[in-house]
């Protein structure tokens, strides 16, 4: 039996007010385009919220995982509130520390080398979760 | 009025699918940080419009410039939704009529051209911005 592409959707908040939505940004575009760019979908976190029944589906149809710069988690308890149950919730400041994801918001040029980093060990923590909810995923299609 | 409540707040959409969304990020970031400091703050969209009590608070009755990548304005009409006054409102995928066959680059990168593109849209904001200013629009919106 072929087994069915699974494709799993992140949402990330990309904060304007802070370096953690610069950097939640990066690194999910950094699984987008380089790491995981044929199974990987994303929405725009506003159009999401926005949104009407086509855009509320999106974690009901993908294995969803969110990425917030900091701890008011906007991306993931939207998704938990208006679409459905996400197969994880990264948060930026857990993994960088609250000074670094919670300073001054950034261009997306303006990375120093510590940044560029933080972007590379954010998108690891996605990707862990990626091949988590891919796994699961599939563990679901064979009992199906 | 606070020097920071005078502020004109200029919301961009941030849309991570196109270039046009990071067009609209970068350019809100360069006037609010670089050009229009002591004139212009900017604030999370997405907070925004996940009902954040104190981010209501900033923005009910502040005079806002919004910045959206696309046509669906999701800035501007939820920057109005949340008791914002929106005094201008851009879109970026119209000023790609002056720019026709111009690669500006992805929703993760600009190219050279791209962040040309944002200078002048960030130098057209920071105009606006003194526009509202001379015009006394913030003092009125109090």
């Amino acid at each position: 039996m072929a087994e069915a592409e699974v494709k799993v959707g992140i949402i990330s908040c990309s904060g304007e007010d802070l370096a953690g939505g610069t950097l939640s940004r990066l690194a999910t575009r950094k699984l987008l385009d380089e790491r995981r760019p044929h199974h990987t979908v994303t929405i725009c976190l506003p159009l999401f919220l926005a949104g009407g029944q086509e855009e509320r589906m999106f974690a009901r149809a993908f294995p969803t995982i969110t990425v917030d710069g900091c701890e008011k988690r906007c991306a993931y308890k939207a998704t938990e509130r208006l679409s459905g149950k996400v197969n994880a919730s990264i948060v930026v400041s857990d993994i960088v520390g609250k000074e670094a994801a919670c300073g001054c918001p950034l261009a997306t040029d303006a990375l120093n080398e510590d940044q560029q980093r933080m972007v590379e060990l954010i998108a690891d923590a996605i990707e862990a979760a990626f091949d988590k909810a891919q796994g699961t995923r599939k563990a679901a299609k064979i009992v199906d | 009025m606070s020097e920071e409540n005078r502020k004109v707040i200029v919301l961009a959409c941030s849309g991570i699918g196109k270039v046009y969304g990071l067009i609209a990020r970068e350019a809100v970031l360069k006037v609010a940080r670089e050009l229009r400091p002591d004139a212009a703050r900017t604030m999370c969209l997405a907070l925004l419009m996940t009902d954040d009590a104190e981010a209501h608070e900033i923005i009910n009755g502040a005079t806002c410039i919004t910045v959206d990548g696309c046509p669906k304005l999701c800035a501007a009409k939820n920057g109005a939704l949340a008791g914002g006054v929106v005094a201008e409102q851009v879109r970026v995928v119209d000023l790609f009529r002056a720019y026709r066959g111009v690669n500006a680059g992805t929703a993760t990168a600009l190219t050279a051209d791209g962040w040309k593109i944002v200078a002048d849209l960030a130098g057209q904001l920071a105009e606006k911005i003194d526009a509202l200013r001379a015009a006394g629009t913030l003092e009125e919106a109090e």
